[in-house]
C-alpha cells in the first residue's frame, strides 16, 4: 500500500482515532497543576474527536473481513510480526462503543472529580486506559492484542489506585492488576502454544485445524479472559475494584476492561475446539449464577452493580460458549450503554449525597443501600436514566436489553435442543439468571429511589454536565434507537448478527413471564422489609478472598523459606569454605613458620658450612679452579651418559 | 588500532594519564572520566554506522601478541584478537552508555577521587574488552582485570558491611574464574590452528576452538576423547566447569549469593555497573565459550541449564518477596531475570537465543534504572528499608513516575523492552520440545509464575513506600524529588526502555542474525558427533 492510499483508506483514520486518546494522555504530562481545569476540557474534546472519527469509521467502512492493513513489527528467526488494523464489523461497533462511553465518562468526570488534587493525573490514564482499549479492539495481531490487554490492566492498576492514599484502594488496585496477572499468564502461555503449533499470531489465520494443542491454547487464552472478564474463580477483584472512582467503574465495567475478554472471544472464536467451548459455557453459566446471587446480597450500591457485571459477563461468555457468538457480543454492547449509565447514575446519587453531607454533621456511608431511600423526587433525571438502564439490564421489553437477550435464549435453546444432556444444565443456568437479575435491579431501585428516606437531608440534583451522560445512556439501553432504520444502525447490527437468527416467540413468553414473577416477588419481599440479609457465604465473595489469602500466605511463607535457606544454609556454607580455608591457612602457616622454615633455616645453615667450605676451594690459584671445573665436567658426562 | 581498540584503550590510557595528575585536582578526575566516556559514545556512534546487519565478525583487529617455541610441546599462541558480532555489539553498546551514566552518577563521590576514577575508567576498558575478545587468554586477562577494579570499588567505596561483601564477591568470583581457566588450558592442550602441519600451533583463538576439524586426535578434550572422570567425559566436565564458572556471574541459584550483599553494599554506580554489565558476562559467557565450544556438553546438559534457569527464576523471585531492604528486593529480581536469560539459552531455538541476548541488554537497561533509584532514596535518608517509608508518591511525584516506569518495566509490561526479551524467551523455550527437544515443556510453562511473582514484589512494593499516607521514618523534613542530574541518568535510560519496547527491530537488526548463525552452525556441530 502507498502513501497516498494510505492516506485515503481508513486506517489512516483508524491511526488518528487509536492516537487521540495517547495526545490526550500525553498532554496531560505537561499541564501545570495551576492549569489542572484544562486537563478535562482538552481531554474531553479530544475524546469527542475520538467519537467522531470511531462513528464516520463505522458508517464508512464496508466491512469486508479482509480489511485489515499491517506492517511488519519485527521478525524473528525470519518468521515476521506484524501489527495493524483489523477492521472488522465487531471491531468497529466496539470501537464506536469505547469512544462513545469513554467520552460521556470524561465528561461526567468533570464534574464528578471536580477539585479533586490528582485531576491531571485522573484524565491522563482515562485517556490511556481509552487507547489500551481502542488498541486492543482494532489490533490485527494477537500478540499486539495481547500488548493492549496488559496495557488495559496497567491503566485500570493505576485508576482503581487513583486515590492512593487510601489504603484499601492501594490494596485493591494491587488485587485488581495481581488476579489479573494470573489470567493473563494463561492468555501468555495460549500465544506460545499457538506459536509453536503455527509460527504465527495473525488473528485471521489462526489455525483452523483441531488438534490437542489448539485445545490447550484455547482454554489457556480463556483462562486470560477468565481473569480480564472477572468470571469465576478470578472475579474477586472486581467487587474490591470499586475502590476507584465511580466513573472509572463505569468504565471498567462498560466499555474498557472486562469488555476485553468477552470482546476477545468474539474475536478468537475459531481457535476454540468444541471442547474448549463446553469449559466456556461452563464457566460462563457458573459466573452468571454466582454474580447475581452475590448482587442479591449486597448493601454497597457500586458492589452490587460490580456483582451484576459479574453476572452479566458470565452470561455472555456463556452464551458464546454455547455458539451464540453474536448474540452475546451484541449483549455486550448493549450491557457496555445500560452498565454505564447505572454505574454513572450511581455515581450521580453518591455525588449528591456527598455534596448534601457536607452540611450536615452526620457521617454516613452514602454508598450503603440502606442509608439510602426516596430519592425518586429529589433526583429527578438521574431517577430516569437509572430506571431506563435498570430496565435493560432486566430485559424488559423496548430495551436493548431485552432485544439481545431473547436473542441469546433462543440461540441457546436451540443449541440445547430436545434430546436431555449436559447442555440442559447451561440452559437452566440461563433461566435462573433470567430471573435472578430483575430481582436485584428491583431491590436495588426500590432501596434506593423508591423506600422512605431514612434521614432528611437537603439533596439537590447534580450538575447538568453529570446529568447529560447519564441520560446520553440510558438513550442508548432503549431500543427502538436500534430499530430505526434511517440510523442505519440496524443495517450495522444485521452486519454482526446472521439474519438467520430469530427469537422464538415461546421463549420470549417463558422469559416475560419469569421477568414479571421475578419483579413481583421482589416487590412482595422488599416492599416493607428491612434490609437484614446477610450471607457468610457471600461476604468474602464465596470464600475467594479466603483461597486468595491463603495462596499469599502461601507464596510468602515460601519466600520466607527461601530467604532463610539463602542466609542459613548456602551462606553458611559458604562462611564454612572460608574458615575451612582460613584454618588450612593457618595450619599450613604454622607448618611454614615450624617445619618448613626449619628445614630451609637448616638448609642455609647448612649451606654456610658448604660455602665456607668451598671457599676455602676458591683459593684464587687458577689451576685449582682448572682442576675442579674439570671434575665438575666429568660428574657432568658421566651423569648425561648413564 | 581500528576503532574498536580506541573504544578499549582510551579509558585505560585516560587512567595512565590521571595517574599523572595531582590528588588535590578533585574536580579533574570526574571530568576527564566523563569525557573519556562521551569520547567513547562518539566511538561506539561510528562503529554502528559502519557496523552492517549480517552474522559474523565485524571490525576484527588481529596482532600477535605471545609466540612462544615449547620444543616438542609445539608452539603457544595468543593474539590480541578483538571482534565485534550481533552478540558483542549489543552488550558493547550498553557498557558505553551504562559507563556514562555511572559517571554521572559517580559525581557526587567525595572520597578519595583519584583513586575511585582510576579504577572506574580500568574497568571501563576491561569490560568491553572482554565482550570483544575473541582470545580466550585475551577474554581471561581482560576478565580479571575487571574483577580487581570492582573488588576495591566495593571494598573501599561501599557501605558499612563493605569488606566482607567484597571479599564474597572477590572469592565467588575467583572460583569462577579458576573453573574457567581450568578449561583454558585444557582447550589450549587440546586445539590446533588449522595451518599447523609441520608443527603443532598450539592456540587460545576462540574461532579455532568452535571448531571440531582443529582438535587434536587423542588429546584430553578431543571428540572421541575416551578419557573419562566419573560419569562423563572431559568434554563434559569441561562443559560443566565452564558452566559453573559464568553462571556465578549470572549469577543463578545456587551461586548468587554474593549477589545481595555486593550490591547493598557497593555505591550507587558500581551497583549500576555490577547489575547492568559484569551479570551479562554470565549469559555472554555461556553463548560466546561454552555454547559453541562444547556443543556436546550444551546438549547433554540442556535439563540442567534450563532447570538451574527456571529455578533462579522462581527461587530469585521469591527472595525478592521476602527482602525488606529496596537495593535487596532489585538484587534478587535481577537473580530471576537473569535466570529467563538461561532457560533462553538452555532451549537453543533461535527465539529462544535471541530473546536472551534481547533479555540481557534490556535488563541491562532497566536493572540500572532500579538501582539508581534505589540510590536517589540512599542518597537522601542513608535508609534502604521498605517498612520505613509509605505515601511517597504525594511527596516525589517525578521521582514516583520513574519508580512506576522502572518497575513496570522491570516486571515485563509490554511497551517496555524487558517485555520483548521475556516473550522471545517464552516462545523460545516452549517451542524447544518440537525443535530440538532441549527443554521440556513444563519448564516453560511453570517459568511464567515468575512474571506473576515480579508482579506481587514490586506492587507490593510500591503498596506500601509509595502508596498510603506520606511518612518517612528516616527524616521529619520532606524529601526533596529529583534533582537535575538524577533526571539526565534516569531519562536516557527511561527512553532506552521505551525504544526497545516499541521498536525491537532496532536490536534485533544486530542480535538476529546472530541467532540464526549460532543455532544453525551448533547442530552442524552435533551432527559431527552422532555418525
Amino acid at each position: 500500500m502507498t502513501a497516498t492510499e494510505f492516506s485515503s483508506s481508513p486506517f489512516l483514520l483508524a491511526l488518528i482515532l487509536l492516537s487521540l486518546p495517547l495526545v490526550s494522555s500525553c498532554v496531560a504530562f505537561f499541564i501545570k497543576d495551576k492549569f489542572a481545569w484544562l486537563s478535562p476540557l482538552i481531554s474531553s474534546l479530544l475524546l469527542l474527536l475520538t467519537f467522531l472519527a470511531s462513528s464516520v469509521l463505522l458508517f464508512q467502512v464496508d466491512s469486508q473481513p479482509t480489511n485489515k492493513f499491517t506492517i511488519d513489527w519485527f521478525s524473528i528467526n525470519n518468521k515476521p510480526i506484524t501489527i495493524g488494523f483489523l477492521l472488522d464489523t465487531p471491531a468497529l461497533l466496539m470501537t464506536a462503543v469505547v469512544s462513545f462511553v469513554s467520552l460521556l465518562v470524561h465528561v461526567f468526570s468533570a464534574g464528578y472529580m471536580a477539585g479533586d488534587k490528582g485531576l491531571v493525573r485522573y484524565f491522563g490514564l482515562l485517556g490511556f486506559f481509552t487507547f489500551s482499549m481502542l488498541g486492543l479492539v482494532m489490533s490485527s495481531n494477537l500478540l499486539l492484542t495481547f500488548c493492549f490487554w496488559e496495557l488495559v490492566g496497567f491503566s485500570s492498576y493505576r485508576l482503581i489506585g487513583h486515590w492512593y492514599e487510601k489504603h484499601t484502594a492501594a490494596r485493591a488496585s494491587t488485587k485488581a492488576f495481581l488476579i489479573n496477572k494470573v489470567g493473563d499468564l494463561g492468555f501468555l502461555i495460549g500465544l506460545m502454544i499457538l506459536w509453536s503449533i503455527s509460527g504465527n499470531l495473525e488473528i485471521l489465520s489462526l489455525p483452523p485445524i483441531s488438534s490437542t494443542w489448539l485445545t490447550a491454547a484455547g482454554i489457556c487464552i480463556f483462562i486470560g479472559v477468565i481473569g480480564k472478564s472477572a468470571q469465576f474463580p478470578l472475579f474477586n477483584w472486581l467487587p474490591d475494584a470499586m475502590e476507584g472512582p465511580t466513573p472509572i467503574s463505569a468504565l471498567i465495567h462498560a466499555a474498557t476492561m472486562v469488555a476485553a475478554g468477552v470482546f476477545l472471544l468474539v474475536r478468537i472464536e475459531p481457535v476454540f475446539t468444541p471442547d474448549c467451548l463446553v469449559l466456556i459455557s461452563v464457566i460462563g453459566s457458573i459466573t452468571a449464577i454466582a454474580g447475581a446471587i452475590g448482587a442479591l446480597f449486597q448493601f454497597d450500591i457500586k458492589r452490587i452493580l460490580a456483582y451484576s457485571t459479574i453476572s452479566q459477563l458470565g452470561f455472555m461468555v456463556m452464551a458464546i460458549g454455547s455458539g451464540a457468538t453474536e448474540s452475546g457480543y451484541l449483549h455486550l454492547l448493549h450491557h457496555a450503554f445500560f452498565k454505564a449509565g447505572l454505574f454513572l447514575g450511581a455515581g450521580s446519587i453518591i455525588h449528591a449525597m456527598h455534596q448534601a453531607q457536607h452540611h450536615t454533621p452526620d457521617a454516613m456511608d452514602v454508598q450503603d443501600i440502606r442509608n439510602l431511600g426516596g430519592l425518586r423526587k429529589k433526583l429527578p433525571i438521574t431517577f430516569l436514566g437509572f430506571i431506563i438502564c435498570s430496565a435493560a439490564l432486566a430485559g424488559l421489553p423496548l430495551t436493548s436489553g431485552f432485544l439481545s437477550k431473547e436473542l441469546i435464549l433462543s440461540e441457546m435453546s436451540v443449541w440445547a435442543s430436545s434430546a436431555i444432556s449436559w447442555r440442559w444444565v447451561i440452559m437452566g443456568a440461563a433461566w435462573i439468571v433470567t430471573f435472578l437479575t430483575p430481582l436485584y435491579i428491583f431491590r436495588l431501585v426500590w432501596f434506593v429511589f423508591f423506600n422512605k428516606p431514612k434521614n432528611e437531608i437537603q439533596i439537590q440534583e447534580v450538575p447538568l454536565i453529570m446529568r447529560v451522560p447519564v441520560l446520553m445512556l440510558s438513550l442508548g439501553a432503549i431500543t427502538f434507537l436500534f430499530a430505526q432504520d434511517s440510523w442505519q444502525l440496524t443495517s450495522i447490527i444485521g452486519r454482526l448478527v446472521p439474519s438467520s437468527t430469530h427469537t422464538d416467540i415461546t421463549i420470549t413468553l417463558v422469559s416475560l413471564i419469569l421477568i414479571s414473577t421475578s419483579l413481583v416477588t421482589g416487590y412482595f419481599i422488599y416492599r416493607q422489609k428491612e434490609l437484614t440479609m446477610q450471607s457468610d457465604l457471600l461476604s468474602p465473595q464465596f470464600y475467594l478472598d479466603w483461597l486468595n489469602d491463603r495462596i499469599v500466605r502461601f507464596t510468602l511463607f515460601l519466600s520466607s523459606i527461601t530467604s532463610v535457606f539463602d542466609k542459613k544454609w548456602i551462606d553458611t556454607f559458604i562462611h564454612g569454605l572460608a574458615y575451612l580455608q582460613v584454618t588450612l591457612a593457618h595450619v599450613v602457616s604454622w607448618s611454614d613458620r615450624n617445619l618448613l622454615d626449619g628445614f630451609v633455616n637448616g638448609t642455609a645453615y647448612s649451606t654456610r658450612g658448604i660455602g665456607s667450605m668451598t671457599r676455602s676451594l676458591a683459593n684464587g690459584k687458577i689451576q685449582s679452579y682448572l682442576l675442579w671445573a674439570m671434575a665438575g665436567l666429568v660428574i657432568f658426562i658421566f651423569w648425561i651418559l648413564y | 588500532m581500528s576503532l574498536l581498540s580506541y573504544l578499549i584503550f582510551v579509558p585505560i590510557l585516560a587512567a595512565l594519564l590521571a595517574i599523572l595528575i595531582p590528588a588535590r585536582l578533585h574536580n579533574s578526575f570526574r571530568v576527564l572520566s566523563l569525557t573519556i566516556s562521551i569520547i567513547q559514545v562518539i566511538i561506539l556512534i561510528l562503529i554502528i554506522n559502519r557496523y552492517s546487519f549480517r552474522a559474523g565478525f565485524q571490525f576484527i583487529e588481529k596482532i600477535p601478541w605471545i609466540s612462544l617455541e615449547l620444543g616438542t610441546w609445539g608452539i603457544l599462541k595468543a593474539e590480541y584478537f578483538v571482534a565485534l558480532d550481533g552478540l558483542s555489539l549489543p552488550m558493547v553498546a550498553l557498557s558505553v552508555g551504562i559507563m556514562l551514566i555511572a559517571t554521572i552518577s559517580s559525581w557526587t563521590i567525595e572520597k578519595n577521587q583519584k583513586g575511585y576514577f582510576i579504577l572506574l575508567l580500568i574497568l571501563n576498558g576491561a569490560i568491553i574488552g572482554s565482550f570483544c575478545a575473541l582470545d580466550f587468554l585475551l577474554f581471561y586477562v581482560f576478565f580479571e582485570f575487571m574483577l580487581l577494579p570492582m573488588y576495591f570499588l566495593i571494598g573501599i567505596w561501599g557501605g558499612p558491611k563493605r569488606e566482607y561483601a567484597s571479599i564474597k564477591f572477590f572469592l565467588y568470583t575467583l572460583l569462577g574464574s579458576i573453573l574457567i581457566l581450568l578449561v583454558i588450558v585444557g582447550l589450549y592442550l587440546s586445539v590446533k590452528t588449522p595451518d599447523s602441519n609441520e608443527q603443532l600451533v598450539h592456540t587460545f583463538n576462540v574461532l579455532y576452538m568452535q571448531d571440531s576439524n582443529n582438535l587434536i586426535p587423542g588429546s584430553v578434550l578431543s571428540l572421541n576423547s575416551d578419557k573419562y572422570l566419573g560419569p562423563y567425559s572431559f568434554r563434559l566436565w569441561a562443559f560443566l566447569l565452564l558452566f559453573i564458572g559464568f553462571i556465578i556471574k549470572l549469577p543463578a541459584v545456587p551461586f548468587h549469593t554474593w549477589l545481595p550483599d555486593a550490591h547493598v553494599e557497593a555505591p550507587t554506580p558500581i551497583s549500576v555497573i555490577l547489575a547492568a554489565l559484569l551479570l551479562k558476562f554470565g549469559g555472554y559467557g555461556l553463548l560466546r565459550f561454552a555454547y559453541p565450544i562444547f556443543p556436546d556438553g550444551a546438549i547433554h546438559f540442556s535439563w540442567l541449564v534450563g532447570f538451574i534457569g527456571l529455578v533462579s527464576i522462581i527461587y530469585g523471585a521469591l527472595n525478592a518477596l521476602a527482602s525488606r531492604d529496596l537495593k535487596r528486593l532489585i538484587a534478587y529480581s535481577s537473580v530471576s531475570h537473569m535466570g529467563f536469560v538461561l532457560l533462553g539459552i538452555a532451549s537453543a531455538t533461535v527465539e529462544g537465543i535471541t530473546g536472551a541476548v534481547y533479555q540481557m541488554f534490556s535488563h541491562g537497561i532497566i536493572s540500572a534504572m532500579l538501582f539508581l533509584i534505589a540510590g536517589v532514596l540512599y542518597d537522601r535518608t542513608h535508609d534502604r528499608l521498605i517498612e520505613n517509608y509509605s505515601g511517597l508518591a504525594t511527596k516525589m511525584r517525578a521521582y514516583t513516575a520513574f519508580v512506576l516506569i522502572a518497575f513496570f518495566a522491570s516486571m515485563g509490561l509490554p511497551g517496555f523492552a524487558g517485555f520483548m526479551g521475556e516473550v522471545m524467551i517464552f516462545f523460545g523455550a516452549f517451542q524447544s520440545h518440537t525443535v530440538n527437544g532441549l527443554v521440556p515443556v513444563w519448564m516453560a510453562i511453570t517459568s511464567t509464575i515468575g512474571l506473576l511473582l515480579g508482579a506481587a514484589y514490586y506492587l507490593w512494593t510500591i503498596q506500601r513506600m509509595f502508596y498510603g499516607t506520606y511518612a518517612v521514618r528516616s527524616s521529619l523534613m520532606d524529601l526533596p524529588d529529583l534533582d537535575r542530574r538524577e533526571y539526565t541518568m534516569l531519562l536516557p535510560l527511561a527512553v532506552a526502555a521505551l525504544v526497545f519496547g516499541i521498536l525491537p527491530q532496532l536490536l534485533l537488526n544486530y542480535i538476529n542474525p546472530f541467532a540464526i548463525d549460532f543455532v544453525s552452525s551448533w547442530f552442524l556441530f552435533e551432527k559431527l558427533l552422532t555418525p
